[in-house]
C-alpha cells in the first residue's frame, strides 16, 4: 500500500505512544529511547506491532530524538539509529498493510533569533536525518514548536526525498507555541510550502483542542491531523487522565473540522488507537473547507486581505541617501528602526528591498530579512529583480512572504513563479512585458490574465497573485491615470485576483503631491485596490485607507478608526522653554527640547562649538553622576539619546552647508562566537554613537573572521568585544589572537594597529590583559572613556 | 501555574544602579510602564523531579557535594519566564535602549520571583522535608556544561519551551535550573553569598559595599 491509497480511506488511524510503552515495559536504556532499537530491537517492534493490531495504518519509527546533536554521547550514529528504527517498523509491518514513518522531533536546540542555531544549520540536521531514513514510507515531523524549525525540516525534506510529508506542531492552552506560533499562521505556512496533512500533537489532550483545530481549519484545504495527549499526567504517578473510552469520544467532536489522520501521543497505548478504531467506524471524513480570503503570514500573525491592507514602502534605498549609507555601513539597526515605525504607523505588511550597486544584495537580504523578523510581527514582501535574491530570501523567510515581482516578461515568469510555487509565497505581477507598459487598460489586463494563467498553470492559487496595473506619472501623461484604473478594477472583478499599487509615483513633478497622492489612493480604493504600497509613516495616506475602510463598511462600527484616532495627541513640535538650555535638556534626557535648542543655538553658534563646549561637557556631568551613583544607568542612556537628537540636527545642519564631519571615528563593536546576550554590547554602542563615535555594530554570535575582514576593508583599529558567560571568554580570546596575527592589522615594526577593549559580566581587568586586551572596561561609560583616550 | 501580579521594585532599582540613588519621576513612570509590560508578556512556567542522591551523574565538583551534605534526595527545578519576554526587551533595544535595561533588570527580578514561588510550592508539596537553597549549574565549581543534563532529565524544552544554545545559555533567557537538597532531618541551610559566587571579583554592588541579595 502506498500513501495515496491510504488517502482513499475513510480516516487513517495513526499510532499511540511510544514512550509510553518504554516507561510501561520497564525498559532500562542509556542515553536516550532511540538506543533501544538497536539494544533490544524486538521490544520496540512488539510495540509497534501492538499498535498495528490495535488498526493502526501507520506506525512511527522510534526515531523521534534521532538526530545528531541529541546523539551526540550516544555511541551510535544517526544512520544506524535510523536504520534500525525503520527496520525494527517494517518488520512489525511483515504480512500486513501498515505503513512506516520516518519520526522527525525538534533538534533541542533553539533557532535564532531566540537561539543561536542557524536556519541553515538546522536544514543540514534534518537533512541527515532524512538521507538515512530513505527506507521509510513516508516522513513526519511533530512536536515542532518553531514555525521556522518546521519549515528547515521541510525544506530538508522536500530537497532530500520525495516522500509525502506530514507535519504537526504542539501548542499550550494560550492557542500558541511556546515560540508564539498561531496556528492560522502554521496552517497557512504548511499548505504554501506543500506538506501532505497538518495538525497538532501532544501538549494538550484531546477534550482542549478544539480551539487549535477549528482555527487551522480556516487556513487550509488539507486534512487535518490529530495525536493528541491523554490529557495530562499526575506529577507523583505520572498517569494520564483520560480513559481511552473519553478520548475517542473527545476525537469524535474534531471530526468535523476536517480531521483525517488520527492518533494518540504521550499516555496513549493500544487500547486507545482500538477505541478510536471502533468509533470511526461509524463517521465519515468531512474536509477542510479553506474559508479565509487571499492571506500571508509572519510566525504569529495571518493578514488576511479581506479589505485593504497597508504594504509600507520605506524599506528602500531607492532615493534615500542615510538609507543607502545604512546598507553600505552595515546599519542593520537602522532599518529595523524604520520597520518599527511604519508598523506603528499602520503598516500591516512590509515590503523590503535593499537593492543598491556597492552590496551583496542577497546576503542583505537575508540578514535584514532575519533581524526584522526577530523584532517584527508584520508579514514581509521580498522586493528584488533577482530570482536569486528572492529565493534567498524566501528560504530563510518565516511564514509566508510576499515576492515583489514577477511581470509578463518570459524570462520573469519561468524564473520566479517556480520560486513562489516552491516556497509557498503570494506574488506581484507586475502588467508589463517585453513590449514595455501597455497604454491601455485592455494591454495591462492582458499581461494580468497571462501571468494568472501561468501561475495556475503551476499550482499557485489566483488567490495568491496580486496584480499591480502600474501608476504612472500623470504629470507626464494624464490620461494614463484612468487607464490604471480601469486595468485594475477589470482585474479585480473579471480575474477575481488581489491588487497591489505603488500610490506615489503618480505626483512626480507636481507641487503638493500628498494632497494628489492621497486623492488618486481613494480613487483606487474605490476602483478595488487591495494592497496600497505607501508611506505608512505619513498620515494622510494611512489616514484615507482608515477612511475608506469606514465608509465602505468593512471598519465596522468604526473600531479601528476610533482606536487609531482617539487618543492621538495633536502633532505638535514643542516650543522650548525660555529657559531651557542645552545642559539641561541634556541632563534630564528631553530628547525634543534638545533638538529644539540645538536648532535656535545653530542660528548663532558654530556647530563645533555647541558639540565640544556644550554638547560634550553635558554628556561629562551625566557620566561623572552615573559613576557616583546618583542616577542610573536608563537615566545616563536617556541623556546619551536626547544628545544623539542633538548631534542628528548638527549633521544636518552641516550637510546642508557642506561643512565637516563629526564624526570622531570608526569603531567595531561584536558581542563574540557563542554568545548571544548582547544587551551590554548594545549599550555601548548606543553612548559611543552618541558621543560622536561612528559605531559599525556586527551583532552578536559573531565568527572572529568577520570581525578581522570588517577592520581590514573599513580600516578600522578600534574594536570592542563583549562576553558574558564563562564559556564564552574563549571565543574572545580567539577573536583577539586572530586580529592580533592578522598582518592587514599591523604596523611596518609588527605591532598590531588596533586597539582592543573588552567587557562582560564575568570579566576580570587581569584576565582581560591575558587575554591579551589592550582595555578592560567595567561598564559602558568606561567605553566611552576608552574611546576618548585611543581616539580623541 | 504560577502568575505574577507584581514585581518588587527595590530589587529592580538594586539591580540598575544601587540603593543610593534618588529615585526621579521619570524612572518612576518608566518603571510603571515596563512592569505593565512585562506582567503581560510573561507565561511563567516551572517544572519540578524529585532524584534520589546519591547520584553521580549530578554532583560534580566540591561544592555540589558539599552543598547536598546530609540529603537523601533532591529537588531539580527548571523555570522560566516565556520567549515573548526576550522579544520584548529585543525590540526596546531597537526603539528605547534606556526601556531595554528597566525591562532587562525587571524580568531578572521577575525570575526570581518566579522561582520563590516554586521553592513555597515545593515545600507544600512535601510538608515533611527540609530543603536546601537552590543551587544552579554555574555556581562556585559546579559546572555550567550540566544544563544540558538538567534539561533532560527535566524534559524542558518539550514541556516548558526550555532549552540550552551550544555555549549553555539559556534561552528564553529569563530562566532558572537549579537543585536543592532535600532531607528527612534539618539540614544546614547552606549559606549563600559571595564566596561561591562567580562574580565575587567584578560585583559592583561588593565595590559599593553592598550585597545583591543572594
Amino acid at each position: 500500500m502506498d500513501f495515496n491509497t491510504l488517502l482513499q480511506k475513510e480516516f487513517v488511524l495513526l499510532d499511540g505512544a511510544m514512550g509510553t510503552l518504554i516507561q510501561k515495559s520497564g525498559a532500562k536504556y542509556n542515553h536516550s529511547p532511540e538506543t533501544l532499537n538497536i539494544t533490544q530491537p524486538g521490544l520496540i517492534t512488539s510495540f509497534h506491532r501492538a499498535y498495528i493490531e490495535a488498526g493502526a495504518d501507520i506506525v512511527y519509527a522510534n526515531t523521534f530524538g534521532a538526530n545528531a546533536y541529541k546523539l551526540a554521547d550516544s555511541g551510535y550514529s544517526v544512520e544506524e539509529i535510523i536504520a534500525a528504527g525503520i527496520a525494527n517498523a517494517k518488520k512489525a509491518c511483515e504480512g500486513i498493510s501498515a505503513l512506516v514513518a520516518l519520526d522527525i522531533g525538534p533538534i533541542g536546540m533553539l533557532l535564532e533569533p531566540a537561539g543561536s542555531l542557524r536556519f541553515e544549520e538546522a536544514y543540514e540536521y534534518f537533512k541527515q536525518q532524512i538521507l538515512a531514513g530513505q527506507d521509510a514510507d513516508f516522513i513526519v515531523f511533530e512536536t515542532m514548536t518553531d514555525l521556522y524549525e518546521l519549515k528547515a525540516a521541510v525544506l530538508a525534506a522536500k530537497e532530500n526525498s520525495s516522500k509525502p510529508i506530514l507535519a504537526t506542531m504542539t501548542f499550550e492552552r494560550s492557542g500558541r507555541t511556546f515560540t508564539g506560533v498561531s496556528p492560522a499562521a502554521a496552517a497557512t505556512t504548511l499548505t504554501g510550502l506543500g506538506v501532505n496533512a497538518l495538525g497538532v500533537n501532544c501538549s494538550l489532550g484531546p477534550d482542549e483542542l478544539e480551539p487549535v483545530i477549528a482555527e487551522m481549519t480556516q487556513y487550509t484545504d488539507l486534512p487535518l491531523i490529530v495525536k493528541a495527549n491523554a490529557g495530562l499526567p499526575d506529577p507523583n504517578s505520572n498517569e494520564y487522565d483520560i480513559l481511552p473510552g473519553r478520548f475517542a469520544e473527545c476525537v469524535k467532536a474534531l471530526l468535523p473540522y476536517g480531521v483525517k489522520f488520527i492518533g494518540g501521543c504521550c499516555g496513549t497505548t493500544p487500547e486507545y488507537i482500538a477505541e478510536l478504531k471502533t468509533m470511526l467506524a461509524n463517521e465519515a471524513y468531512q474536509p477542510c473547507q479553506k474559508s479565509a480570503d487571499s492571506s500571508v503570514c509572519s510566525a504569529s500573525t495571518v493578514v488576511e486581505i479581506n479589505g485593504p491592507r497597508v504594504i509600507g514602502e520605506r524599506i528602500n534605498p531607492t532615493g534615500k541617501k542615510l538609507f543607502k549609507q545604512a546598507l553600505a555601513d552595515n546599519n542593520i539597526d537602522y532599518i529595523l528602526t524604520q520597520a518599527l515605525s511604519q508598523v506603528s504607523g499602520g503598516a500591516e505588511i512590509l515590503d523590503v528591498n535593499v537593492g543598491h550597486p556597492e552590496i551583496d544584495e542577497k546576503k542583505m537580504m537575508v540578514r535584514v530579512l532575519k533581524a526584522i523578523q526577530s523584532v517584527c510581527d508584520a508579514p514581509l514582501q521580498i522586493d528584488s529583480t533577482k530570482p536569486d535574491v528572492l529565493e534567498a530570501g524566501l528560504r530563510c523567510y518565516n511564514g509566508k512572504p510576499i515576492v515583489n515581482s514577477v511581470n509578463g516578461e518570459e524570462k520573469s515568469l519561468s524564473a520566479v513563479l517556480p520560486l513562489v510555487k516552491k516556497y509557498g509565497a503570494s506574488v506581484v505581477g507586475l502588467t508589463l512585458d517585453e513590449g514595455g507598459i501597455p497604454k491601455t487598460a485592455e494591454g495591462r489586463f492582458e499581461i494580468a490574465k497571462r501571468i494568472v494563467a501561468r501561475a495556475e498553470a503551476l499550482g499557485i492559487d489566483r488567490r495568491d497573485v496580486y496584480i499591480d496595473c502600474l501608476t504612472l506619472t500623470v504629470s507626464a501623461e494624464q490620461d494614463a491615470c484612468r487607464e490604471t484604473l480601469k486595468a485594475l478594477h477589470r482585474v479585480k472583478t473579471e480575474l477575481g485576483c488581489k491588487t497591489c499599487l505603488g500610490v506615489s509615483n503618480i505626483s512626480f513633478g507636481l507641487p503638493n503631491r500628498e494632497l494628489v497622492n492621497s486623492t488618486f489612493l481613494t480613487m483606487a480604493l474605490e476602483e478595488g485596490l487591495d494592497l496600497p504600497i505607501i508611506n505608512p509613516n505619513i498620515d494622510a495616506m494611512t489616514g484615507a485607507v482608515r477612511a475608506y475602510r469606514v465608509l465602505s463598511g468593512i471598519d465596522k462600527n468604526s473600531l479601528d478608526f476610533i482606536a487609531s484616532y482617539n487618543d492621538a495627541p495633536a502633532a505638535q513640535k514643542p516650543k522650548a522653554q525660555e529657559n531651557m538650555t542645552l545642559d539641561a535638556a541634556v541632563y534630564n534626557g528631553l530628547k525634543s527640547e534638545g533638538a529644539t535648542v540645538t536648532e535656535q543655538l545653530l542660528e548663532t553658534v558654530e556647530p563645533m562649538v555647541i558639540v565640544n563646549e556644550m554638547l560634550i561637557p553635558a554628556l561629562d556631568r551625566v557620566g561623572e553622576d552615573f559613576e557616583k551613583n546618583k542616577i542610573f544607568l536608563p537615566q545616563l542612556i536617556q541623556s546619551a539619546n536626547t544628545a544623539q537628537e542633538c548631534f542628528d540636527v548638527i549633521k544636518k545642519h552641516l550637510s546642508k552647508s557642506g561643512g565637516d564631519n563629526v564624526s570622531k571615528g570608526k569603531i567595531i563593536v561584536a558581542t563574540v562566537k557563542g554568545d548571544i546576550h548582547d544587551i551590554g554590547k548594545n549599550i555601548v554602542k548606543v553612548l559611543l554613537d552618541n558621543y560622536g563615535y561612528t559605531v559599525v555594530d556586527l551583532g552578536k554570535d559573531v565568527d572572529p573572521q568577520l570581525i578581522v575582514d570588517t577592520a581590514v576593508e573599513q580600516n578600522i583599529t578600534m574594536i570592542g568585544l563583549s562576553a558574558l558567560m564563562t564559556t564564552t571568554l574563549k571565543s574572545m580570546e580567539d577573536t583577539i589572537r586572530l586580529v592580533r596575527q592578522t598582518p592587514a592589522l599591523q604596523n611596518p615594526d609588527g605591532s598590531s594597529k588596533c586597539k582592543i577593549f573588552v567587557g562582560g559580566a564575568v570579566l576580570t581587568k587581569e584576565y582581560a590583559m591575558k587575554i591579551g586586551a589592550d582595555f578592560y572596561c567595567r561598564d559602558a561609560k568606561e567605553s566611552v572613556d576608552t574611546a576618548k583616550r585611543v581616539l580623541g | 501555574m504560577i502568575t505574577l501580579n507584581s514585581l518588587n521594585r527595590r530589587e529592580a532599582l538594586r539591580y540598575l544602579g544601587g540603593a543610593k540613588v534618588r529615585q526621579n519621576e521619570t524612572m518612576d513612570k518608566l518603571m510603571d510602564e515596563c512592569e505593565a509590560q512585562l506582567l503581560s508578556a510573561a507565561r511563567p512556567k516551572f517544572l519540578y523531579k524529585i532524584i534520589d542522591l546519591p547520584c553521580a551523574e549530578l554532583t560534580v565538583g566540591e561544592d555540589i557535594v558539599r552543598h547536598l551534605e546530609g540529603c537523601q534526595r533532591a529537588a531539580l527545578l527548571c523555570a522560566t519566564l516565556g520567549a515573548e519576554i526576550d522579544r520584548l526587551i529585543r525590540v526596546a533595544q531597537i526603539s528605547d535602549m534606556a526601556r531595554a535595561v528597566v525591562l532587562d533588570a525587571m524580568a531578572s527580578v521577575a525570575i526570581e520571583q518566579v522561582c520563590q514561588r516554586a521553592d513555597d510550592l515545593l515545600a507544600e508539596a512535601f510538608p515533611d522535608q527540609y530543603f536546601t537553597f537552590r543551587f544552579s549549574p554555574g555556581y562556585g565549581d559546579y559546572p555550567i556544561e550540566l544544563q544540558k543534563t538538567f534539561l533532560t532529565l527535566l524534559d524542558a524544552p518539550r514541556k516548558i519551551g526550555l532549552s540550552a544554545t551550544d555555549s549553555y545559555l539559556l534561552i528564553p533567557s529569563k530562566s532558572v535550573t537549579a537543585i536543592a537538597g532535600m532531607s528527612d532531618s534539618p539540614v544546614a541551610r547552606q549559606r549563600r553569598g559571595c564566596a561561591v559566587c562567580n562574580l565575587r571579583k567584578t560585583c559592583q554592588y561588593r565595590k559599593n559595599g553592598e550585597h545583591c541579595g543572594f
